[in-house]
């Protein structure tokens, strides 16, 4: 079992969404435990894949015992195992949360609503964890799929929306199809590893730049990197609270791994930052990112579409930290990744959470929500102070790191890009925050006395995922040097 | 010049194919070519792969007389080569999905707009 | 709109072409792609699979998991669907 970990980490769940179909139809009660038991098991699986990576090394698994490349591998080093944890365990915490979101918003469609999340996150998985170029187009059309049917079941303005994401995705994933094909016929081969050998012979190949040019256009669309991120606004915001809560953490991130392994995995470090300036432009686009994101976050009214240029903000955090290819870059980057996907899940469960109770998400119309929702509004202010990035939270140290990079690599605007997107993120939350705990007092004296809100919780299956979330925030925080130490610094590819 | 025509003029075919599904999908207002676009652009990439697959002089990659005559040699160059006919395969399973799946939500989006043009359906949402 | 689309477009096409020139010709045999990974399929698959019609014993047992993949996807696309054009009862009947 414990040799068999890896590929049980995809397994799982896919089985699951079968199961979930089946046992689904006979007693819909079903879904939900099946669900949280097939994603725990698979945490509980990719946590092995962790501890033994970390102890004994990079594992390599022959689907089918077939050696690599005539067979697919799976290759699990520091960096894959590490997002393998944070996919899985994200999946999970939402999985416990969307009992009752999903019951509220999608009463008659829960059976197949479990079943397209759970072959969601067997995407997701598996994109993580293979080592194959093919068989990661495979697992990325999977999660696609399953992506754009969970958005298009959200509110008024959904399908439309996840229409502009098909056309979007759709292009993203065939640029990276057409780049394996330039690959591919230059080389002969798919495995990742292979044409990483085979590939340095090849660099003044024109085939092989424009398998690159290809790559990196469709790699930025699926992580949603200015100026590629226009469908992400109206994806996340019109979709249902559980898919948002599952989606904006993970989508992003692992379009983010999938281009890191591409720059420095397939294409070595010296074709990817000398040869072509490609991390130099990863890195201004990045900056745009971070600018753009908190520039119109400001102007939104709507608290879950705020959220969600925060979040094409975030990804230019992640994109800097890969642009400025020195190792406290990289290291804030991946480190970001896990903090940016725990503050995102729990900002988009907060909302989730609003959205339950009071079917309304404007932020001028939080008022009294720190008297009604006094545990949902906590984890909110947790998660604000990472996202501005104050200490001992987890954003707090990411950003140390990428500051640090940018100091490395002489770049003194990207110093300023990051100060300058914590102070508008510093105005951003002040603006929601106020709204939500400070009271104005000329309206509501003698009206509203202290007894006449009643608290309105969100329920606990809602409130333990959203307090688990805001916990993570603060021991990863607080633990962040030993993630580095154990993880992080084998995840950084050895040349820096 | 006029030998890398002669030599490339495939690769050059299904690039314009590629590029007219291409300039359907972003260019065009109509869902519906939109959704087209996909399909001639999708089906342009599976071109090109099949035709990394073939060898002048190669048959279909089915060893024939095979049964009951257990190992023989096998010449690698008198057949083409199977591996992009396998991830095609594969890559046309995923077009017709992708199709279908995109093709419910133009339903949806009918159902609620009761049209199929863009901009009136960007108007209609404001 | 569209001629930023056109513009795209083209660009997107010349890049593409620009790239096919260090392509191998068609029908080459000695090309990358013929010589690499694909000759031990045709020349091993009968003795290890005992399949003459080697596309299949690569898309069956060699790359058994991408077919595995496949599968999922058609059975994503169907449950899919199903998930998008199922009417909300409950909505049409308080609409009416």
């Amino acid at each position: 079992m414990i040799n068999q970990s890896p590929v049980l980490v995809v397994v799982i769940p896919l089985i699951a969404a079968f199961l979930t179909l089946l046992l689904g139809w006979w007693k819909k009660g079903l879904c939900y435990p099946i669900a949280v038991l097939a994603l725990a098991l698979s945490f509980l699986s990719s946590l092995q894949t962790l501890h033994t990576v970390v102890t004994n090394g990079t594992i390599s698994y022959h689907l089918g015992s077939w050696p690599p490349p005539w067979g697919i591998e799976y290759v699990i080093d520091h960096l894959n195992a590490y997002v393998l944890v944070i996919v899985s365990l994200v999946s999970l915490i939402v999985a416990v949360y969307s009992k009752r979101s999903i019951e509220q918003e999608l009463p008659e469609k829960i059976v197949y609503f479990y079943c397209i999340f759970l072959l969601q996150v067997t995407g997701l998985l598996g994109i993580v964890i293979t080592g194959d170029m093919f068989n990661l187009y495979v697992f990325l059309e999977i999660a696609s799929l399953a992506g754009y049917a969970l958005i298009a079941v959200g509110e008024d303005g959904a399908p439309f929306a996840s229409l502009n994401y098909v056309i979007f995705g759709t292009i993203g994933a065939c640029f990276y199809l057409l780049g394996v094909g330039y690959l591919y016929i230059s080389t002969g081969s798919l495995n990742m590893a292979d044409l990483a050998q085979v590939l340095p012979d090849l660099y003044q190949s024109k085939v092989v730049l424009v398998a690159f040019a290809f790559f990196m256009v469709g790699l930025s669309l699926k992580m949603a990197l200015f100026p590629l991120h226009v469908w992400l606004p109206d994806a996340y915001t019109y979709a249902p609270s559980t898919v948002s809560g599952l989606l904006a953490p993970l989508m992003t991130k692992v379009g983010a791994y999938v281009m890191i392994r591409v720059l420095f995995t397939v294409f070595k470090p010296d074709f990817s930052i000398e040869l072509i300036p490609a991390t130099a432009i990863l890195g201004w686009m990045a900056a745009g990112a971070i600018l753009f994101g908190a520039v119109l976050a400001l102007a939104q009214t709507d608290l879950k579409r705020m959220l969600a240029y925060i979040l094409v903000s975030e990804v230019g955090y992640i994109a800097l930290g890969v642009g400025l290819a020195n190792r406290n870059g990289l290291t804030g980057a991946i480190l970001h990744i896990l903090n940016d996907s725990f503050m995102i899940l729990a900002l988009f469960l907060v909302v989730g959470a609003i959205m339950y109770r009071h079917g309304n998400r404007e932020i001028p119309q939080l008022r009294y929500l720190h008297r009604k929702m006094p545990f949902t509004m906590a984890a909110f202010v947790i998660a604000a102070l990472s996202v501005i990035g104050i200490p001992p939270t987890c954003g707090f140290f990411s950003k140390w790191y990428l500051i640090l990079g940018a100091i490395d690599a002489d770049q003194w605007v990207f110093v300023a890009v990051l100060l300058i997107s914590s102070l508008l993120s510093v105005i951003l939350f002040f603006r929601v925050i106020e709204h939500a705990y400070l009271e104005p007092e000329e309206e509501h004296a003698g009206e509203a006395s202290e007894s006449a809100i009643a608290i309105e919780e969100a329920p606990l299956s809602m409130l333990v995922p959203i307090f688990v979330a805001a916990a993570g925030i603060m021991v990863f925080g607080v633990f962040s040097g030993k993630i580095i130490s154990t993880v992080i610094q084998f995840a950084v590819p050895g040349y820096f | 010049m006029i030998d890398q025509i002669v030599s490339k003029y495939n690769y050059w075919i299904y690039i314009v194919l590629m590029m007219i599904g291409f300039y359907a999908m972003i260019g065009k207002k109509n869902l519906v070519k939109k959704i087209i676009g996909i399909n001639i652009f999708q089906t342009a990439i599976i071109l090109f792969f099949v035709s990394t697959a073939a060898k002048r002089g190669g048959t279909l990659p089915i060893i024939e007389h095979a049964h009951g005559h257990g190992a023989q040699s096998v010449h690698a160059a008198t057949y083409i080569n199977p591996l992009p006919h396998v991830l095609m395969l594969t890559a046309i399973v995923v077009m017709v999905s992708t199709l279908g799946v995109a093709l419910a939500i133009v339903i949806d989006v009918y159902r609620r707009y009761e049209t199929l043009e863009e901009d009136e359906i960007l108007k209609l949402r404001r | 709109m569209r001629v930023l689309a056109l513009l795209t477009v083209i660009l997107t096409g010349i890049l593409l072409c620009f790239g096919t020139q260090d392509m191998p010709d068609w029908g080459d045999p000695n090309s990358p792609a013929s010589t690499h990974v694909s000759p031990r399929y045709l020349e091993k698959s009968l003795e290890e699979t005992a399949t003459p019609n080697v596309v299949t014993s690569v898309l069956a047992d060699y790359r058994g998991y991408d077919t595995l993949g496949e599968t999922t996807v058609i059975f994503t696309a169907g449950v899919s669907c199903i998930l998008i054009l199922r009417k909300r009862r409950r909505k049409k009947a308080q609409d009416d």
